[in-house]
């Protein structure tokens, strides 16, 4: 089966890349918020 | 609730559920009334996948959770992301290359009919009996509003949605729930607003992150690795990968919505919004328990928030008891309120010293709290063994009903009520899928007429409704509901998992290894659970597992017999 591309992306390994990229920048960015407010 | 309220709560649930009516007329055969004629666009794949799982109890039970045990929560979807992505790599071209209605339907292509009968029994055991909370959960509401008995309130909220349930199928349900999510994403928006328009004056947004912060209510990241602790990083990716990629991949509750898509990449893009928007979500969610937490330490919160418990205390022997513990509690808050108001000022002079200092006495103050609040539990056990002492649900709706003004509280009960119905409807909608294509269309009638697949499927919706029901009446000893409900999934979910992924990735297993492997992972899930032998996350990790390792196990001894 031809797979139709995504949006924005070029492929859908990198919408992938993406969605991991964001998980990875949410887990950062609550560690910080977790240790400066503690 | 003020008769402002009312309108503005009943305009916004009757309008939704008209909508959904009217959307989803004219359901002609099984495809249309089972997956809304697979013509459904990303986003509303997307926000019908959000709102499946965005039940009540996620907006009752979570600030709840937030206000006694901060933030940790949210590390429980740290593994939705993944999970999204395998859905979207392995299951969704599978299941859409096959043309299924459920996903039970692929295993007897892969293995055989007892191995699908198994998984669909197995999911309409945990999603009956999980419906059946998520009906009890704005039950709750009704009945604390409106001081009535919960019994009348269940019936009357699991009533209205098997009546739209049944007429309209997953297009009501799709339709309905777009619009709910919507109202939703506004209500958070305004409670995160009122909330913070509340706090005093002096009482900075960051002032109150630094309050909630020092009394270990922004802990969003526990990194120690535990495996009785209910919530830490590792638990949250590892064992809650394997249960949102079960609850995602195998529960048709969720099958069932992204199988609408109007095509492959509709499905994906529904699910890679769902990765992307759940987490910053859920976040925002507890952050608002959080800071209703916060306002409590300025107002004297009441020692138990479920009132029909309080009213039974009141009016018992232990009375004179209860009163003196809750004049103790009150002191006690003062004394806080005290050294609240000492660490702002701290903060504001960035004075160190005062900080560490007002901050061990906070700490100090709280554990009095916490003492205090469990003798007044123990007190209503004493008069009343059966009583209900996890008033956690109950925080976020006595904040609301109590503090918020006029209109606004109308739409929270809403909003509550609609995130509810949105379950509820996706949870009945997929069980009479699968009692009709699992089970009906191969053991009972094989070429009825799709009038006849109709009606049954509208008779099965209808049954289930009333399955639910019974089980809301019998939900109130579950403790807290939003973990009720994932304890309830983990008991079956890693087992379930197990067989898809031989499905997909152990083409050599065969179907007497994984039946088999099934049923032994899922006893001894049942009795890990019973013996209490580790943390409920973790036995998705283990049923899905051991169901691929015995599997491997057992085919390898059929061969060495020769026994296909």
């Amino acid at each position: 089966m031809e797979e139709e591309e995504p949006p924005v992306f070029k492929s859908w390994n990198s919408v992938y890349a993406f969605v991991i990229g964001v998980l990875i920048s949410l887990i950062v960015l609550f560690y910080i918020f977790t240790s400066y407010f503690s | 609730m003020s008769y402002i309220d009312w309108l503005v709560a009943s305009f916004t649930i009757l309008s939704i559920v008209f909508y959904g009516i009217w959307k989803s007329r004219g359901a002609k055969n099984i495809e249309g009334y089972l997956l809304a004629d697979k013509e459904l666009p990303w986003y509303q794949v997307g926000l019908s996948v959000m709102a499946t799982q965005a039940s009540a109890i996620t907006f009752l039970s979570a600030p709840g959770l937030a206000y006694s045990d901060g933030l940790r929560f949210v590390q429980f979807y740290f593994g939705l992301p993944f999970a999204m992505v395998v859905l979207c790599i392995t299951f969704i071209p599978v299941f859409r290359n096959l043309n299924v209605y459920t996903a039970y339907e692929y295993l007897e292509k892969r293995f055989d009919y007892k191995t699908r009968f198994l998984t669909a029994f197995l999911f309409l055991l945990q999603r009956g009996l999980s419906t059946g909370i998520t009906i009890y959960a704005p039950a709750i509401i009704l009945s604390v509003i409106l001081t009535i008995d919960i019994t009348y309130t269940t019936l009357f909220m699991g009533g209205i949605v098997i009546i739209y349930t049944v007429y309209g199928g997953t297009k009501a349900v799709s339709y309905t729930q777009m619009f709910q999510m919507g109202i939703i994403f506004g209500g958070l928006l305004l409670a995160a607003f009122m909330v913070i328009h509340l706090l005093p004056p002096d009482v900075s947004f960051f002032d109150a992150l630094h309050i909630a912060g020092k009394m270990d209510r922004l802990n969003a990241i526990d990194t120690k690795f535990d495996l009785n602790n209910r919530y830490n990083i590792w638990s949250g990716i590892i064992g809650g990968f394997f249960l949102q990629l079960s609850y995602f991949g195998t529960d048709q509750s969720q099958v069932g919505r992204y199988l609408t898509g109007k095509s492959t990449k509709e499905s994906r893009l529904g699910l890679v919004m769902n990765g992307l928007v759940k987490i910053p979500m859920q976040f925002s969610i507890l952050l608002i328990g959080t800071l209703v937490f916060v306002f409590y330490q300025y107002h004297t919160p009441p020692l138990f928030f479920n009132k029909v418990e309080v009213v039974k205390i009141e009016s018992s022997l232990y009375k004179q008891e209860y009163k003196k513990i809750e004049a103790d509690y009150s002191t006690v808050q003062i004394e806080k309120r005290g050294y609240v108001s000492e660490l702002v000022a701290a903060l504001d002079n960035k004075d160190v010293e005062g900080i560490n200092s007002s901050r061990s006495k906070l700490k100090q103050v709280d554990k009095q709290s916490s003492f205090l609040k469990e003798k007044g539990v123990q007190l209503m056990k004493k008069n009343n063994s059966n009583a209900d002492t996890n008033d956690t649900n109950y925080v976020f709706l006595s904040f609301v009903t109590q503090y918020l003004p006029v209109g606004i509280v109308g739409l929270l009960i809403a909003i509550i009520i609609l995130a509810s119905m949105g379950s509820t409807a996706s949870g009945l909608s997929s069980l009479a899928s699968t009692v009709i294509v699992d089970f009906y269309k191969p053991l009972v009638n094989k070429e009825a007429s799709d009038k006849k697949y109709l009606s049954t499927s509208r008779w099965a919706t209808f049954f289930w409704g009333i399955f639910c029901i019974i089980v809301a009446l019998y939900a109130s000893r579950l403790g807290n509901l939003i973990e009720a409900v994932n304890i309830l999934g983990s008991l079956f979910y890693g087992t379930i998992l197990g067989v898809f992924l031989v499905a997909f990735y152990m083409k050599k297993v065969g179907s007497t290894a994984v039946f088999y492997s099934a049923i032994i992972a899922e006893l001894f899930i049942i009795y890990s659970w019973i013996a209490d032998l580790t943390s409920f996350l973790w036995l998705n990790v283990i049923g899905c597992l051991l169901v691929m390792f015995l599997g491997w196990i057992i085919q390898k001894v059929l061969l060495f017999f020769n026994y296909k």
